[in-house]
């Protein structure tokens, strides 16, 4: 038997003090992992959004009050579908500080294969395309081509799978890497394609208000300002010379999903500060009633030659074992409450939330479960300080 | 040992009565507005069945004496939760979409209950043999 056999063995003799001490360092792992894993993935997703809106502004069709339903579409995949007239393009392009625009049809459709949803279908012109081309080039090395369709990671399609979209068969060219926003939900083709599905729809009763032909209009334009061009002027000469339409600056639309990124931020550390506040007071007067109720056998155990440093020794060694099982349990009830259920933290957030990778992951894990340990050795180490300067034959008299 | 083996009865017992309750309840699969099934209801189903075989198996567990039978029917109620394990999504195919009910909720709710389920009832087969171990 030896200072450390003997925590060991202490820890398995009352298996109820042990699971409830357990039971507390878990919490603080939980709340600890757990948080840093939401908050950082509402950060990717932020930061994956910023990158995939790739535009300065955007340019929607005013009188579908598009700003909030493009906004459900982008953050959540709603479904939406709006339109003005394809010259709206022509438009923006001969507005001064304009680099590039880039057009997009919406097209939602019935329902898809199997399931009740409806899924967004995107339309775009790969040859002057600047969001979406870059990101389906990740997976695909050529165009798209007619009747050919790329689904965002949330759609269940394998590549060279048919979907039927309005009765119409798409082949599957490719499957999109995750952004974490709403954008994962949706079916990408280029504007042939689009305009099939437009005529196809309309053939099943499917009204969409179209004011001319659906090979002439399209939903939204991206819009890239030129260097040196200031884009809020560029915003307002938009708004001023596209007909029907309205420009939106995509740093306000990122600037609210910040601030509600931030407001969740807070919550989550308030929950983790106040988890931690509760949990340590209670791991320390848990420790320190502990020792009290153990002074008789410590009093022993310095009277058989343990010296007072060993007896401190074995007090941190048990509290550091159990905070370190405590941590284990925690981290693997919090995998067990995050990773899986990714999308439906995702949906009731409302916010961009995207996984982060494997190794930021071990990375959070490890950090976790030495801050547990540290908080256990750390609650437990004025218990141990008491005990070694207890003299024990005072002790052993006391009880006689 | 012998409290420890019950309580993981008792937990895998309770892990089947959550299985089978959820699926029918908070985790039901997708609801069809033209009221059709489609296979995520199936698969639903068939997790209901796997719940209520745990429960039943965990029940049987508790109520056994002799320690090779108990250890015997834990592990029976492994082999369940890993039916469970592969049922939604593997065996059975879900709706294609990732926000809809059934991968949502119902999927990775039936996945973690059954991992749970395949480690205690593991757990509960191994305390049995080692304490035959010990006193071997």
């Amino acid at each position: 038997m030896n200072a450390f056999s003997l925590p060991e063995k202490n820890l398995l003799r009352k298996p109820g003090r042990t699971a409830a001490l357990m039971l507390l360092t878990a919490f603080l792992a939980l709340s600890v992992f757990g948080g840093t894993v939401v908050v950082s993935s509402l950060q990717r997703g932020l930061g994956s959004l910023e990158s995939r809106l790739g535009a300065d502004i955007i340019v929607l069709p005013s009188s579908a009050q598009s700003k909030v339903s493009f906004e459900k579409l982008l953050l959540q995949g709603t479904t939406g579908a709006f339109y003005m007239d394809a010259s709206a393009l022509d438009s923006v392009l001969e507005v001064e500080g304009v680099e590039a625009a880039a057009p997009q049809t919406f097209l939602a459709s019935l329902k898809a294969d199997c399931c009740s949803v409806k899924i967004q279908v995107i339309g775009m012109d790969p040859q002057t395309d600047f969001v979406v081309q870059p990101w389906i080039a990740q997976s695909l090395s050529r165009e798209l081509g007619e009747m050919e369709v790329a689904v965002g990671c949330k759609v269940e399609a394998d590549v060279g799978e048919i979907i039927r979209i309005y009765d119409e068969r798409c082949r599957v060219a490719a499957r999109l890497a995750p952004t974490g926003t709403g954008l994962d939900t949706a079916v990408y083709c280029d504007m042939a394609t689009m305009r099939q599905l437009l005529r196809a729809a309309e053939a099943k009763g499917v009204t969409h208000k179209l004011t001319s032909d659906s090979g002439d209009m399209i939903s939204a334009v991206y819009v890239k300002v030129k260097d040196g061009y200031d884009v809020d002027r560029v915003n307002n000469l938009l708004n001023g010379h596209v007909r029907k339409a309205s420009a939106v600056r995509t740093r306000s639309m990122l600037t609210q999903v910040a601030d509600g990124l931030a407001g969740v931020s807070r919550t989550v550390a308030l929950l983790i500060a106040a988890v931690w506040a509760l949990s340590l007071v209670i791991l320390f007067i848990a420790f320190a009633m502990m020792v009290h109720e153990r002074r008789r056998e410590f009093a022993v155990l310095r009277l058989l030659g343990t010296s007072r440093r060993m007896l401190s020794r074995m007090v941190l060694w048990e509290a550091a074992l159990c905070s370190l099982l405590g941590a284990a349990l925690g981290l693997g009830l919090a995998a067990a409450l995050v990773f899986p259920f990714t999308t439906l933290i995702e949906m009731n957030l409302g916010l961009p939330y995207l996984a982060p990778s494997v190794g930021l992951v071990l990375r959070y894990a490890a950090l976790s479960l030495a801050v547990t340990v540290a908080a256990g050795a750390l609650a437990s180490a004025w218990a141990a300080w008491k005990l070694s300067r207890t003299d024990p034959g005072a002790t052993l008299r006391e009880g006689a | 040992m012998k409290k420890a083996s019950f309580a993981l009865c008792i937990a895998v017992i309770a892990l089947g009565l959550a299985l089978a309750a959820g699926v029918k309840t908070f985790l039901a699969p997708c609801v069809h507005e033209d009221g059709s099934f489609g296979a995520c209801h199936w698969a639903g189903q068939m997790l209901l069945g796997v719940g209520a075989l745990l429960a039943a198996l965990g029940l049987l567990a508790l109520i056994h004496r002799n320690q090779s039978v108990r250890a015997g029917l834990l592990l029976a109620a492994a082999a369940a939760s890993i039916l469970g394990l592969l049922t939604p999504g593997t065996l059975i195919s879900l709706c294609k979409m990732s926000a809809m009910r059934c991968r949502a909720i119902m999927q990775p709710a039936a996945m973690v209950l059954c991992a749970l389920a395949l480690l205690l009832s593991l757990a509960g087969a191994l305390a049995g043999r080692w304490k035959k171990m010990r006193c071997s």
